[in-house]
């Protein structure tokens, strides 16, 4: 273990990731020769009405570590974080920050230990400048005045630092979230830090600016900050995280050292399951080419001369950083983005004019959006209508712009109970039902009439692992029977176990096209960024 | 009906008590609270339970009812139409003032309101292709749109009629709209009967319909699911003019004048009337039913208020007051249903 990472920070100067202590004495940083934890906690357990969202947590973090929290959606790492950062006190447990038992934790007294949280939810108020909001509530005072100047200098000072492309004067509300994100990220590390909460951070920068974070983790590990980090990708835990901490409804399943896990292991730990119980067994039997594009570039500049094709029976993953365009292209062929060149064909022919959601649907081509509740889901109105919604316009379903009731009742309940959908009641409003279950009544879209082609965005975002399972033996059942299946996603795991192909997306264009025994975590990885100048270090050639 | 059935069929199986809460979620309290109003008015001034004071509550509440099922499909759609108001006094002026000079030029009474009926109904349908086409195709807020047209429809109500009521209509009008009983029921009562049933087989059995209630609940999801939801919002507004112009020559000829004042409050009173029915303001929710129960209760609470010689500045003040608790009592039973 010692070569590869001597290996890798040799291989690597431009990302100098000082490691932590314990582990490397051939680098002679052995400044901190005992390892000390910043930060400990145990038995943490916290009730909210109708939830136990954390059953006797444990967690340590040291100095200059960065502790990687892992687990589901609802696993309880939100809560975690939010006892660390003070937003609410545990019921039971103990803290103890440096060395410290720390009695109550209030927001302000873990700000006073040098706690500092970058939550998913921005803390910037929007009609203020960068500025404004760095330094809002530790303005720089003298007499009551503000002292302006003073903490110009001191933002120009930290951005510099940082080397964030952020003009300090900017107002917060007309600048990306990626800045934004930046912006909070700044905010987090001004004045005393000992322990750094990032959640989920890189989910919205671009891979540069993935790198600069990286390089300031790297800076402040060095400086002996510990860092506890909440991130879904396998690539980039390998890649920072020293150890892993997994939780799982919300119990703490283990801590292990990240270079001793392998992918696989992860996922286990996380869902509870094995891979082979989590995921199908898919066959792929492509037939005819359904879909093909070529060139294709939207208006937004999101996608960038695309080419890519889609066979019947097979499941092609579209994998890529959050801001590649992979889910911009699924849309793009649905028409809800503006194209500006390419072509698209169909079943062998060409589109004529630009394609708009009803023409694709009714040549048999279905988006399922990752954002179900404002694109996919008529929330308050009943199952019934949410399923045959896009098929209202069809001779079953009415008949010169009249209704057939009888009919839509029987076929959606039809549906629902094929979907398995719980509770199978028709006339239940969708808002009451769980993630999965709501991805169900998307999914009955494709079944309630005739679609060959399915375009997903993000299939299981928000879905409890049990509906995951779900899902999955659906996409793998309308796979046998011949349906041509496009999954843009973000969870390697998933394209890695469904996927025949798999299309890397990065900066709007195709960087990899993947088959066979190419499909791997490492390969999919390494073709996220660009190519020269990168600092990934690909694991495939090192071993 | 089918809420209706759907009750009757809990009362069965659940017994009574839980049937009265899910008569609550389906039509609000409202109706409850309907017949208790009428009953404290009869209790403090007894002639308001006669027979006849009864029939008076329904000519009057009946046209309050016709512009709250028009209100109700931009309402459902998560809009409104602030111009009802206005455009009942702008079409009320202009078919007026279209009978006389029909009658002037040719003295045949049926053609000149035949004529008045066209052209009130055509600047309605102008008027909701204006507002539908601002609201759906160029994206400008419904608020904006409506309250800009509002503007509109009172200068020129006013600039048309000179701020006067245009007088001396053929009474024949006055005597089919208004004060003629068909079927046995006063006119406009049997109107508002005929637009309801309407209204409803549109809501409830139309692909439009439906599109209004799924367009209030998520407008992006309608337009993945490829239906045109640009058409049916701006539809919308449409037929909602279409209702209220129908409901405007109604009231010209119950006036027997054009009155550029017709329309009054009837912009408040018709959202009034469907919010407080149960219609939601934050669309996809709302039936014909509720905006009846709401513009019945409307009716009953000001002639009530009338009889027991309620100041009509403080009958404004109880309006107001009694639409914004409608308000807060819908999202109250939205937050119970969760």
């Amino acid at each position: 273990m010692y070569e590869r990472r001597l290996d890798r920070s040799r291989a690597h100067t431009t990302f100098s990731m000082p490691l932590d202590n314990q582990t490397t004495p051939l680098l002679g940083r052995t400044k901190l020769s005992v390892v000390e934890p910043v930060f400990q906690m145990n038995g943490i357990v916290k009730h909210f009405p109708g939830v136990h969202a954390l059953k006797g947590v444990d967690l340590e973090v040291f100095k200059g570590e960065v502790h990687v929290l892992f687990g589901e959606n609802g696993a309880g790492k939100s809560t975690l974080i939010n006892i660390i950062a003070g937003t609410f006190p545990p019921d039971e447990g103990k803290i103890v920050f440096d060395g410290e038992a720390q009695s109550s934790m209030t927001a302000h007294r873990a700000r006073e230990l040098g706690v500092s949280a970058v939550f998913q939810e921005f803390s910037l108020a929007p009609d203020l400048t960068i500025e404004e909001n760095l330094l809002l509530g530790r303005e720089a005072t003298r007499f009551g005045l503000l002292r302006k100047a003073k903490m110009r200098e001191q933002v120009r000072a930290m951005l510099a630092e940082l080397d964030f492309d952020l003009s300090p004067n900017t107002r917060v509300g007309v600048l990306t979230r990626a800045e934004q994100q930046m912006t909070e990220i700044a905010k987090a590390l001004l004045g005393k830090v000992k322990l750094l909460i990032l959640d989920e951070p890189t989910s919205s920068l671009t891979e540069r600016e993935t790198e600069k974070l990286f390089a300031i983790i790297a800076q402040l590990k060095h400086h002996g900050v510990g860092i506890i980090y909440v991130s879904h990708r396998l690539g980039e835990i390998k890649r920072i995280g020293d150890r892993l901490t997994v939780l799982r409804d919300g119990a703490k399943i283990g801590t292990v050292a990240v270079a001793k896990v392998d992918e696989e292991q992860l996922v286990e730990m996380m869902t509870g399951r094995a891979a082979e119980v989590l995921f199908p067994r898919i066959e792929h039997r492509p037939q005819e080419e359904v879909l093909r594009v070529r060139d294709l570039s939207t208006a937004s500049g999101a996608v960038r001369g695309v080419d890519l094709y889609l066979r019947a029976g097979e499941v092609v993953g579209l994998a890529g950083l959050v801001g590649c365009g992979k889910s911009e292209l699924a849309r793009a062929l649905f028409g809800l983005e503006v194209l500006e060149g390419g072509r698209i064909s169909l079943f062998g022919r060409d589109l004529q004019t630009p394609p708009t959601p009803a023409s694709m649907l009714a040549s048999g081509v279905c988006y399922f959006p990752s954002d179900r509740v404002a694109e996919g889901l008529a929330l308050v109105r009943p199952l019934r209508e949410n399923v045959s919604m896009a098929a209202l316009k069809l001779s079953n379903f009415s008949w010169h712009g009249l209704l057939r009731l009888a009919a839509e009742r029987i076929i959606s309940q039809e549906k629902i109970q094929q979907l398995q959908v719980r509770p199978a009641d028709a006339e239940r409003p969708v808002e009451l039902l769980s993630g999965g279950n709501r991805q169900k009544v998307m999914l009955s879209r494709g079944i309630i009439r005739d679609v060959k082609v399915f375009l997903f965005d993000e299939p299981t975002v928000g879905i409890d692992v049990g509906a995951k399972v779900e899902i999955y033996r659906i996409l793998a059942k309308l796979q046998q029977q011949g349906a041509a299946i496009l999954v843009a996603s973000s969870e390697l795991p998933e394209l890695l176990h469904l996927s025949s192909r798999v299309y890397v997306m990065n900066r709007g264009k195709i960087s990899a096209e993947l088959q066979g025994d190419d499909i791997r975590e490492d390969v999919i990885l390494s073709n996220f960024f660009d190519r020269e100048g990168t600092t990934f270090p690909r694991r495939a050639n090192a071993h | 009906m089918n809420a209706l059935l759907h009750t009757l069929d809990s009362i069965s199986r659940n017994g009574m008590r839980h049937s009265v809460a899910q008569l609550g979620i389906n039509y609000g309290f409202l109706p409850v609270i309907l017949v208790l109003t009428y009953l404290a008015f009869g209790v403090l001034e007894p002639r308001f339970l006669t027979a006849n004071n009864a029939l008076n509550i329904l000519k009057q509440s009946s046209y309050l009812i016709i512009f709250a099922a028009a209100q109700l499909f931009p309402l459902l759609t998560r809009g409104y139409d602030l111009s009802v108001g206005m455009v009942i006094s702008m079409i009320s002026v202009a078919s007026a003032m279209i009978m006389m000079a029909v009658l002037h030029a040719t003295n045949d009474v049926p053609l000149a309101i035949v004529a008045a009926a066209c052209g009130g109904f055509g600047i309605g349908v102008l008027v909701g292709v204006i507002n539908g086409a601002c609201v759906a195709a160029l994206g400008i807020n419904p608020f904006i749109v409506t309250l800009g047209m509002q503007g509109v429809a009172f200068g020129l109500a006013t600039t048309l009629s000179g701020g006067f009521p245009v007088y001396n209509l053929p009474d024949a009008y006055s005597k089919i709209f208004a004060y003629s009983n068909w079927l046995g029921l006063p006119a406009s009562v049997a109107t508002c009967l005929i637009i309801l049933g309407i209204v409803h087989i549109i809501l409830s059995r139309t692909v439009f319909g439906r599109s209004l209630y799924l367009i209030g609940a998520s407008p992006r999801a309608v337009h993945v699911a490829g239906l045109p939801s640009h058409r049916y919002n701006a539809l919308a507004y449409v037929a909602c003019a279409c209702l209220t112009s129908i409901g405007a020559l109604l009231l010209t000829a119950r006036t027997a004048s054009g009155e550029p004042n017709a329309g009054g409050d009837f912009m408040l009173k018709s959202i009034a009337a469907a919010v407080i029915g149960g219609v939601s303001l934050r669309g996809g929710e709302g039936r014909v039913i509720h905006c009846v129960f709401g513009g019945l209760f409307i009716t009953v609470l000001s002639i009530g208020m009338n009889f027991v010689r309620v100041d009509g500045y403080i009958q404004q003040i109880i309006l107001g007051i009694v639409v914004i608790a409608a308000v807060y009592f819908d999202q109250f039973r939205r937050r119970t249903r969760l």
